[in-house]
């Protein structure tokens, strides 16, 4: 009996051997019409308008949905998107959008539409941000960080529909990034008819967990922490998607990405680490792409010593930037001069190279009356980003050459995240390691959110600093829509951070992404999440 | 030459004597043995013969390959990691907490063990068979399940796993001693002690633990290799040790980030873990070899 | 064997009893409000607290306590998950059969080794093999698991490319959870493209499973030469040789049945040890199973997941146990009316 056993045994292991054999030849392979995106987080919700984290923008964004209009081109240019046109009266103050007739949005388990894209959901989509009335201005909590970030309810007066297929926009005042932000990741249109539904159902919170849009892939099922599975939208209005199927395969762990990558197991990873080894691979591609992004230390200035611009400026003198460079990002990332990146039409060529100087250090320090130094600590964040991937070995760094000019450096970085994001609001530290990526092209999305007196008295600037000269400039700057005056504009903000040197801009990195070799099509750009539109596999 | 031994006896070594002849037989458990005492000994004076403070970063030199590697460097003898400490520094410090520890926790749960047993095999009827069901119960549910349900209890970090490894290794104490002093019992050189009119404790005392005494010791070494492995592994799931301290377990869940760059800051202390529990139960298997010579002999 | 079996239900009975009280206890001591630890509701309001304190006795005595949490499980009920806010009791559903599934493979995987492999060693008991056998034993018995699970990620999925590093298939495939044991899911799944994915889940449990087997492997070794060489000592082995039976004949008609015997014994006693292992190799494959979830809940502080997962994944060990006590049984007429069980 034993024996019959054990050769029935053998004998199915040979039958699945051969099976499996036979089956490489096949070229019908599932995996091959699918994507398997390893990304670093699950998704909070599935609307960029309330969540705007990197993770949920990445899944959402641009699979599931379309703006008005978009970002085009290595400028950055908008284009049209669902809107095919528009206009902008002469005073800046009324925009006419013409939305495209031939836009459908997704059929799935839970929904079916009955008509395709036109103004209503276009109108249900920004007043549901703006009308406090609005029956879903509430569902999810009633937050719209980017629109609250770039206040958008004080910009728009109201959006009216001129016909079915024609809206406008009337504003408050000409703003000259308006159209940037309806460009953005977060400014998606949402299904009207759905939402009459869901409130028929009256299950209105499921607008925001059950997605309906219209963009190239639909949601098939999600399960929190292991996977997103979107099916191509057949009825695409722009070319339909290459593939059947794309799957949000989540993987929070560094490593556990690299090695799916490393073993075929995800075709696209999010944020690789050990870049050399992925291009050792001939059959792996690490792409790149600029992202306007700045990674900086900034100071408490509302408690000394950091009240004194003399201190501010001597750290900034110390540290070397060039160490920090090459052990964190690896030689990876452009060294900073200012906040705004050299690649932005704001920046300023002439201005001044920021220098690394120990005498010149000790000797502002001696003029700011601290000859023998002084001791401060750094709070160093306690996640990843791309323009700062190891902020506690930064500190340690920033330590290191601190210690040179007699100043002692203590680390905090044993917060979870959020912890640390709220007590850094509250001003706990002394200084901090941040950084900021930018949602738009428009410089004016580093110096509002970042440095304006109005952030700094929300909390949201880590530096509370606050200078009437500046504040001014930039919005002198958002009036206009001339470019060369509001180049001279930003040109003298500029050289007002250089000189009071609220924080210590140290990097602009790139955004990384590594590939299998046989996934084709552009997937990164520089500004938004991932998109998957023109993805192919071959 | 005049006899100096009057008496034509020969000597007699001993039980722990013959026990230590029949251990030396074999060389390989020699070595193993040679290797057990170096651990021990590093394990107690490790953080004063590093070449290096085990916690200090030596920024010049990340992420250093291990010297024989083209771009090492013999001060750093094993490489450092991606803080630029001395990987051989920390895994010498490392033995103090793997390898000591696990010492630590095999001697005060084998004292527990032993005393809940041989009180428990002087019982007997509901209360025995009770007990007995009980260690069954926890015996069933894996020791690291058991483990972690107290960590969640107490909190991590490493004298909560401590304590939850103590909790996990005492059931097997209780039973094997429970099994032998029921077993001794039931000799006729305890009914002799009886007959003199002996109270249970004092035949436990000094009739009954010096004949399993050595059992007990076999015991403990197959719950040291066990207790390595579990700190290791709590170490290693993030349960354990918190981040600097360079237990090897941690050591090794820190270097999987670098596992692809920097593979000795994986290999090494996977490599002392397998070298620790190797030689643990190599002289544990030298000394329950010899228990069985010397009783057979 | 109907003692036997009622001996059995007894000794089921009341280990259950001691692990619900167990698992009672836990919402005592885990930090917090025992109420909440118990039904998972961190968010209660005061209303709905006022009904949870009803639903399970919670302001009359102890033992009120523990028969309404008695109640609740046998409903199926074991509270919210603190962290994913859905019942434990499903999301046990949907881990505890992948975990069913690897440490089954490991086991089988370990037994077709070991087994066979700790026989030959007691066959050539104190020559070269069995030297040999021993000491690759001792080593295998001392690997810290989670670094041999990297090292064969890193030789297979990396540098070879063989098999694949993390999960249970390959999520391209969408297979409906019917059973929750995926080979049979995926064969009664009427997908068109079944047969790969049966051959990516086979490609999936080689690996982790291998590396649980490892240990429990090396133990059978050692419980198959021990028990191997007792009954070649055995006097009916004796008068096997004087019937002048070849040595063959003798292991093979005699020896390997008697000796397989006592090795069944030992199984379920082993299967505790293989759990243990099957849950760190989970953290280290991605292994969607219960033990994966157990160490992810800790950090989570969701203390109605711990003890959801350790009533669930105690009684699947102990219900191994008793099934190989019947087997043992079954096989071995002795076995049945020892006074006391193994």
């Amino acid at each position: 009996m034993l024996h019959a056993l054990i050769n029935r045994y053998l004998l199915s292991i040979t039958l699945l051997l051969l099976i499996q054999g036979c089956n490489n030849e096949d070229t019908n392979l599932l995996a091959s019409k699918s994507i398997i995106y390893c990304s670093e987080g699950s998704p909070e919700g599935f609307n960029p308008q309330i969540i705007t984290s990197g993770v949920t923008v990445d899944a959402t964004a641009n699979q599931l949905y379309n703006r008005l209009i978009t970002f085009s081109g290595p400028e950055n240019d908008i284009a049209p998107s669902i809107a095919k046109s528009w206009h902008v009266t002469k005073d800046g103050k009324r925009i006419t959008f013409y939305l495209r007739k031939d836009v459908k949005f997704h059929t799935t388990e839970y929904f079916t539409p009955s008509r395709n894209l036109n103004a209503d959901d276009v109108l249900f989509s920004f007043n549901r941000i703006l009308d406090k009335q609005n029956e879903y201005h509430y569902i999810s909590g009633g937050n719209y960080p980017f629109f609250q970030s770039v206040e958008f309810d004080s910009i728009v007066e109201n959006i009216e529909k001129i016909n079915d297929y024609t809206v406008r926009f009337t504003l408050k005042r000409a703003d000259s990034s308006i159209l940037a932000n309806l460009a953005t990741d977060f400014a998606v249109i949402l299904s009207e008819e759905y939402a009459q539904h869901l409130s028929d159902l009256e299950s209105q919170q499921q607008i925001d967990i059950l997605p309906v849009g219209t963009g190239p892939y639909k949601l098939k099922e999600y399960r929190a922490g292991s996977f997103i599975r979107y099916i191509a939208h057949n009825d695409y209005w722009q070319t339909k998607p290459n593939l059947e199927q794309l799957i949000f395969d989540i993987t929070p762990s560094n490593t556990g990405r690299l090695t799916k990558l490393l073993a075929n197991e995800c075709d696209v990873v999010a944020y690789p680490i050990a870049h050399n080894k992925i291009i050792e691979r001939p059959d792996l591609t690490l792409d790149e792409v600029t992202s306007f992004n700045v990674g900086y230390l900034g100071f408490n200035t509302a408690r000394p010593p950091f009240n004194n611009k003399l201190v501010r400026k001597a750290i900034s003198l110390a540290i070397n930037k060039e160490a920090i460079l090459e052990t964190i990002y690896f030689g990876k990332a452009d060294k900073a001069n200012t906040i705004i990146p050299p690649t932005s039409w704001a920046y300023d060529k002439t201005l001044p190279e920021q220098e690394y100087s120990v005498s010149k250090a000790v000797r502002l320090l001696n003029q700011a009356g601290y000859p023998d130094g002084f001791a401060m600590n750094i709070w160093a964040m306690p996640v990843q980003r791309s323009y700062n991937p190891d902020a506690l070995t930064m500190a340690k760094l920033i330590q290191g050459d601190l210690q040179k000019i007699g100043v002692n450096v203590t680390i905090t970085s044993n917060y979870e995240w959020s912890m640390f994001l709220k007590l850094v609001a509250e001003g706990e530290h002394q200084a901090v390691l941040l950084g900021w990526s930018a949602d738009h092209p428009d410089p004016d999305n580093f110096l509002t959110p970042l440095l304006s007196c109005a952030s700094a008295l929300k909390g949201n600037s880590r530096t509370f600093w606050c200078n009437q000269q500046f504040d001014e400039l930039i919005h002198n700057a958002l009036e206009t829509s001339d470019l060369t005056k509001r180049k001279a504009y930003y040109a003298q903000a500029l050289r007002i951070i250089a000189d009071e040197a609220p924080l210590v801009p140290i990097a602009h990195s790139k955004r990384y992404q590594a590939r299998n070799s046989n996934i084709k099509g552009k997937l990164l750009n520089t500004f938004g999440g991932i998109n998957f539109t023109e993805a192919s596999k071959n | 030459m005049a006899r100096e031994n009057i008496y034509q006896e020969e000597e007699f070594p001993s039980p722990l004597l013959q026990l230590w002849y029949h251990f030396k037989e074999k060389p390989f458990i020699m070595v193993a043995f040679g290797c057990f005492i170096a651990l021990i000994l590093l394990a107690l004076f490790a953080p004063f013969i590093t070449p290096f403070d085990s916690s200090q970063n030596h920024l010049d030199h990340l992420l250093l390959p291990p010297a024989w590697n083209d771009n090492g460097n013999v001060s750093y003898l094993l490489g450092t990691d991606k803080l630029g400490r001395d990987m051989l520094s920390r895994l010498m410090h490392g033995a103090s907490f793997t390898f000591g520890l696990s010492f630590f926790i095999v001697i005060v749960s084998a004292i527990i063990g032993v005393i809940i047993g041989s009180l428990s095999a002087l019982t007997s009827g509901l209360k025995s068979s009770f007990l007995n069901h009980f260690l069954d119960v926890i015996l069933s549910i894996p020791s690291l399940l058991l483990a972690i349900v107290i960590v969640a209890i107490l909190g991590t970090g490493l004298s909560n796993t401590v304590l939850a490894i103590v909790v996990v290794l005492i059931p097997q104490f209780v039973h094997i001693t429970r099994n032998e002093v029921k077993k001794e019992f039931s000799k006729d050189y305890v009914l002799v002690s009886k007959l003199d009119g002996a109270s249970s404790l004092r035949i436990l005392r000094y009739s009954i633990f010096p004949n399993i005494v050595e059992k007990i010791i076999g015991q403990a070494t197959l719950a040291q290799s066990a207790a390595i492995l579990d700190i290791a592994a709590l170490g290693f799931l993030g349960l354990g040790a918190p981040i600097p301290l360079p237990e090897w377990g941690a050591m090794l869940s820190n270097g999987i980030d670098l596992f692809y760059i920097a593979p000795w800051t994986v290999y090494f202390p996977g490599i002392a873990i397998l070298f620790a529990v190797i030689v643990t139960n190599l002289v544990g298997e030298g000394l329950r070899h010899a228990l069985k010579v010397r009783k057979t002999s | 064997m109907l003692i036997f079996t009622l001996r059995r239900i007894n000794l089921f009975i009341f280990t259950m009893l001691l692990l619900t009280l167990l698992s009672f206890s836990l919402s005592k001591l885990f930090p917090g409000d025992s109420l909440i630890n118990l039904s998972g509701q961190i968010n209660a309001t005061a209303e709905q607290r006022d009904v949870l304190a009803e639903a399970y006795s919670h302001n009359d005595s102890i033992i009120h306590q523990y028969w309404a949490y008695l109640t609740h499980l046998f409903d199926g009920d074991l509270g919210l998950s603190m962290a994913s806010h859905l019942p434990v009791s499903s999301e046990i559903m949907n881990l505890l059969p992948a975990t069913v599934e690897l440490s089954m493979v490991s086991l089988l995987i370990a037994m077709a080794i070991g087994i066979p492999v700790g026989f030959i060693a007691a066959v050539n008991h104190k020559k070269f093999t069995d030297n040999a056998i021993l000491s690759i034993a001792m080593i295998g018995y001392s690997v810290p698991v989670f670094w041999l699970g990297l090292l064969a990620i890193l030789v297979f999925s990396i540098q070879l490319g063989w098999l694949p590093s993390a999960g249970r298939i390959s999520l391209v495939y969408e297979i409906k959870a019917v059973t929750g044991i995926q080979f049979i899911d995926i064969l009664m799944s009427d997908n068109e493209y079944k047969w790969q994915a049966f051959q990516d889940a086979t490609a999936h449990i080689i690996m982790p499973a291998c590396v649980v087997a490892i240990a429990p492997m090396t133990i059978f070794i050692r419980l198959a030469r021990t028990s191997m060489m007792e009954v070649l000592d055995t006097s009916y082995i004796t008068a096997a040789k004087a019937k002048g039976l070849t040595f063959w004949q003798i292991i093979y008609r005699h020896a390997v049945r008697n000796a397989l015997i006592n090795v069944i014994r030992h199984v379920g006693l082993q299967f505790a040890n293989l759990v243990t292992l099957a849950m760190v190799t989970e953290v280290i494959f991605s292994w969607p199973g219960i033990g994966r979830w157990l160490i992810e809940s800790i950090f989570q502080r969701d203390y109605t997941a711990i003890q959801g997962g350790l009533i669930a994944l105690s009684s699947f060990i102990f219900i191994v146990h008793i099934v190989t006590d019947f087997i043992y049984a079954g096989l071995n007429p002795l076995a049945r009316d020892r006074k006391h069980g193994a």
